[in-house]
């Protein structure tokens, strides 16, 4: 039953909705004309039974009025006369009037009427026809009774009723099924139609995938707004499909050239006589390019990720992953002298460099690194400086050990002077004192060469001195030379720099010195000052004296190089390259601004890198 | 056939006998008050239907209010002269009355005075009804026994027609004494003088 039932509603469910609009209509048509017919034939049954119960009252009591005096005067025919105008009354089938004392009196009998008066009113109405409704009523003259009134009709005007409101509710419903299929059809060409058409501009769309496709809007009501929607979604769909078939094809094209980018990078690191690699964001190398795997004599596969390591020198591995990690962590480039084994086992030192390449929008997308082979040139580093090494030695203990014979040329030149100048002649005195002169000059000459020696040396590991007290130290050694000259030294405020406080002081002394020494009429001005330079302080001593031509500011620097005859102005000409040779010890440089007659600047500069770290850097490429 | 059903074929028989002989009695009875019924006065018969009538003129009546003595005077029956009802009239307005008023049934032997009288009923035996019913004034009934009465003025008169008690009735005599009689009256009435 309840299957039956589901299987008739998905059945209605799966018409069309033109045959379900009809069907809807007829339903409601026939269910409103029934449900209404027979209301009011239910309600009129009631009413009309009463009404009917009314009606034979009335014409009770009429008849009842009007046979009093018949009864009163004993006059059956009159009654009788009486009561035929009843027959006018054809559903009433009888009517009997019974005298007070219960006999018959005067009769009414429809023709048809299959039942007559019972002969005393005592006698209960005949139960034949059991439709009929019986009226008794006294008859009443002065209060007092004088006969009864029995009537008895029948409830065929009902049954006529129903019969008519039945043939109305029939007729009606036909007239109105035959307006609900007119109107079905109307109905179907408003409603069924559009959603017709939207179904195939549906299927249309879907069979062709042609999102141009729209569809007629035939009405302003819900299914035209839904028409409306439904060609704003086509076009919305329409545009985005454009859209992605636009940006497929910028795919394709950009995938076409980030490939065409990656076989013409290849192809260049392939050329190339150096390794190049290239890593993931996250540090994983995937690509090595041939150069390694030839060097190494394994196979990509081996040395990809962090495969790499098996190569490293072992001493080499702890500082190149903390590198490599501390890159990738910052994005700063990666900077490395390490050593690689290669396929026979020897390690090669090499220069290894790695950047990040970043995209729009600062986001590392890959690194590139490349590594270049420098084991004989560092070797060559190794042998210069070797051969430095011991020109330095040389140099210092020559110079230390000539000090001690100099010392007596001088010393005893000096005796001889002031012990045998009578015995000497005019002309023995005169050598004598070339003899003391030269004893002199060569004494400071190796004293000199001793201070420059000592300049390369790195004196433990330098602290951070103050520059302004260093050169407060400086002017009270040199204070007896700036009041000779009535100079005048000025210094601005002096910030705390990395170096050994000696050495610093050997600058300042060697750069005021050659201040005051290289004057010209006027007293000299002298001015000291420091500037920051980001990554350096840049110191500054400023003289009014005579001034470098500039063809000798590269010149000046070296080792007895000398612009002027002795005669003029004393000096070892050791002085510039001793500070040369410091501030570059600290990773500084030096250099000098001026013209004849214009006064000299002397600039270095300092770094604020701790030494610690540089000479870190330093040993390693030492090394 | 059970016990119970040979119980009340026998009880049905005692029935059907006990019946057949209070039948018997019965008819037997009847036919003793049918010959005393004949042998009675067939007189009296007729007087207790003519009893009966003018009572019952009295209810298809409209008196006016001046045919009375008082509100609440009774309607007065007057029978002048000889009383041919033997009583009956008296029996049957026991416990009767008319719009309110009590009945009453007089006996008069001369002409009655003003609002004593409602209904008058003159016997065969009266003499001169014509002075009588000219005498009259208004506000009574008249009611005779004889063919002529109505042509002397009176307003019923009784007939027997094939055995049967019947009226005639003059409503113009009636309404020139200020009565009205009922249309029902007039419809079983045998004649209606114009």
């Amino acid at each position: 039953m309840v299957n039956r039932r589901r299987s008739s509603l998905w059945s209605f469910r799966d018409l069309p909705i033109a045959r379900k609009l009809l069907i809807t209509l007829l339903a409601t048509l026939t269910a409103a004309l029934v449900l209404s017919g027979a209301g009011i034939l239910i309600a009129d049954s009631l009413l009309f039974r009463g009404y009917l119960q009314n009606d034979f009252d009335t014409l009770a009591q009429i008849v009842a009025d009007n046979t009093t005096a018949p009864l009163a005067f004993n006059d059956p025919r009159a009654a009788a006369e009486t009561l035929a105008a009843l027959k006018a009354r054809t559903h009433l089938v009888i009517a009997c009037i019974y005298r007070v004392n219960g006999t018959l009196f005067a009769t009414y009998r429809r023709p048809d009427a299959l039942y007559g008066c019972p002969s005393s009113a005592a006698q209960p109405p005949t139960e034949r026809a059991g439709g009929d409704q019986t009226i008794s009523r006294p008859i009443l003259l002065t209060g007092r009774r004088i006969g009864t009134l029995v009537l008895r009709y029948d409830l065929a005007q009902i049954a006529e009723r129903r019969a008519l409101y039945g043939a109305m509710v029939l007729g009606m419903l036909l007239a109105s099924s035959i307006i609900a299929v007119l109107l079905s059809s109307r109905l179907r060409a408003i409603i069924a139609m559009p959603i017709a058409q939207l179904v195939n501009a549906t299927r249309a769309v879907a069979d062709t995938a042609d999102y141009g496709i729209r569809v007629q809007k035939l009405s302003e009501d819900e299914l035209g707004s839904l028409v409306d929607r439904f060609n704003e979604m086509l076009s919305v769909i329409q545009s985005r499909d454009d859209h992605l078939t636009t940006a497929l094809r910028d795919l394709e094209t950009a995938l076409s050239e980030a490939e065409k980018a990656r076989k013409r990078f290849h192809f260049m690191a392939e050329s190339m006589p150096q390794k190049i690699f290239t890593a993931e964001p996250s540090g994983n190398i995937d690509y090595f390019n041939q150069q390694w795997t030839e060097f190494t004599g394994l196979s990509f596969e081996q040395i990809q990720n962090w495969g790499w390591t098996q190569f490293i020198h072992p001493d080499d591995l702890e500082e190149n992953i903390r590198l490599w990690q501390q890159s990738i962590a910052t994005g700063e480039p990666f900077h490395l002298q390490h050593r690689f084994r290669r396929a026979d086992g020897v390690y090669r030192w090499h220069l290894s460099r790695a950047h990040a390449m970043r995209d729009a929008q600062g986001k590392i997308s890959m690194w590139i690194g490349s590594n270049t082979e420098i084991h004989e040139q560092k070797e060559k580093e190794e042998e210069l400086r070797r051969a430095n090494d011991d020109l330095q030695q040389f140099a210092y203990s020559a110079s230390h050990d000539l000090q001690e014979p100099i010392r007596n040329v001088a010393v005893y030149s000096e005796v001889v002077a002031r012990r045998y100048s009578k015995v000497l002649d005019a002309e023995g005195q005169k050598f004598l004192g070339f003899l003391t002169e030269g004893g002199r000059r060569l004494a400071t000459l190796v004293d000199d060469l001793l201070a420059y020696t000592r300049a390369g040396a790195v004196e433990g590991l330098p602290g951070t001195v103050n520059a302004g007290s260093v050169l407060q130290q400086t002017l009270a050694t040199l204070g007896e030379a700036i009041r000779e000259n009535h100079a005048i030294v000025t210094a601005d405020p002096l910030p705390e720099v990395h170096i050994g406080e000696a050495h610093l002081q050997q600058v300042f002394q060697n750069l005021i010195g050659n201040a005051l020494k290289y004057r010209n009429e006027d007293s000299p001005r002298i001015h000291i000052s420091a500037t920051n330079q980001g990554a350096a302080w840049r110191f500054a001593v400023e003289d009014n004296g005579i001034g470098i031509d500039p063809q000798y500011k590269e010149k000046i620097f070296g080792v007895f190089k000398r612009l002027h005859r002795e005669q003029k102005y004393g000096g070892t000409g050791i002085g510039l390259a001793i500070c040369q040779r410091v501030v570059e010890r600290y990773g500084g440089r030096i250099w000098v601004d001026s013209a004849p007659g214009k006064g000299a600047i002397f600039y270095f500069t300092l770094p604020h890198l701790a030494p610690q770290a540089r000479s870190t850097a330093t040993d390693s490429s030492a090394g | 056939m059970d016990p119970v059903n040979q119980i009340r074929l026998r009880q049905r028989r005692q029935y059907t006998r006990r019946f057949l002989r209070n039948l018997a009695v019965l008819l037997s009875l009847l036919a003793g008050l049918w010959q005393r019924v004949g042998a009675a006065d067939e007189q009296s018969l007729e007087y207790q239907v003519k009893a009966a009538f003018l009572l019952n003129f009295a209810k298809f009546t409209e008196w006016p209010s001046s045919a009375f003595r008082s509100a609440d005077a009774p309607l007065s029956i007057c029978i002048l002269g000889d009383d041919p009802f033997d009583g009956v009239l008296d029996q049957m307005i026991r416990g009767e009355a008319i719009n309110g008023r009590k009945l009453a049934v007089l006996q008069i032997k001369r002409q009655p005075r003003p609002q004593t009288c409602q209904v008058l009923f003159m016997g065969k035996t009266q003499k001169d009804i014509r002075r009588t019913l000219a005498d009259l004034g208004s506000g009574v009934l008249t009611v005779g026994e004889e063919e002529s009465f109505l042509r002397e003025g009176g307003m019923i008169t009784f007939v027997i027609e094939n055995r049967r008690t019947r009226f005639d009735v003059n409503p113009a005599a009636a309404d020139s004494a200020g009565l009205k009689l009922s249309s029902k009256l007039l419809s079983v009435a045998r004649t209606v003088k114009k």
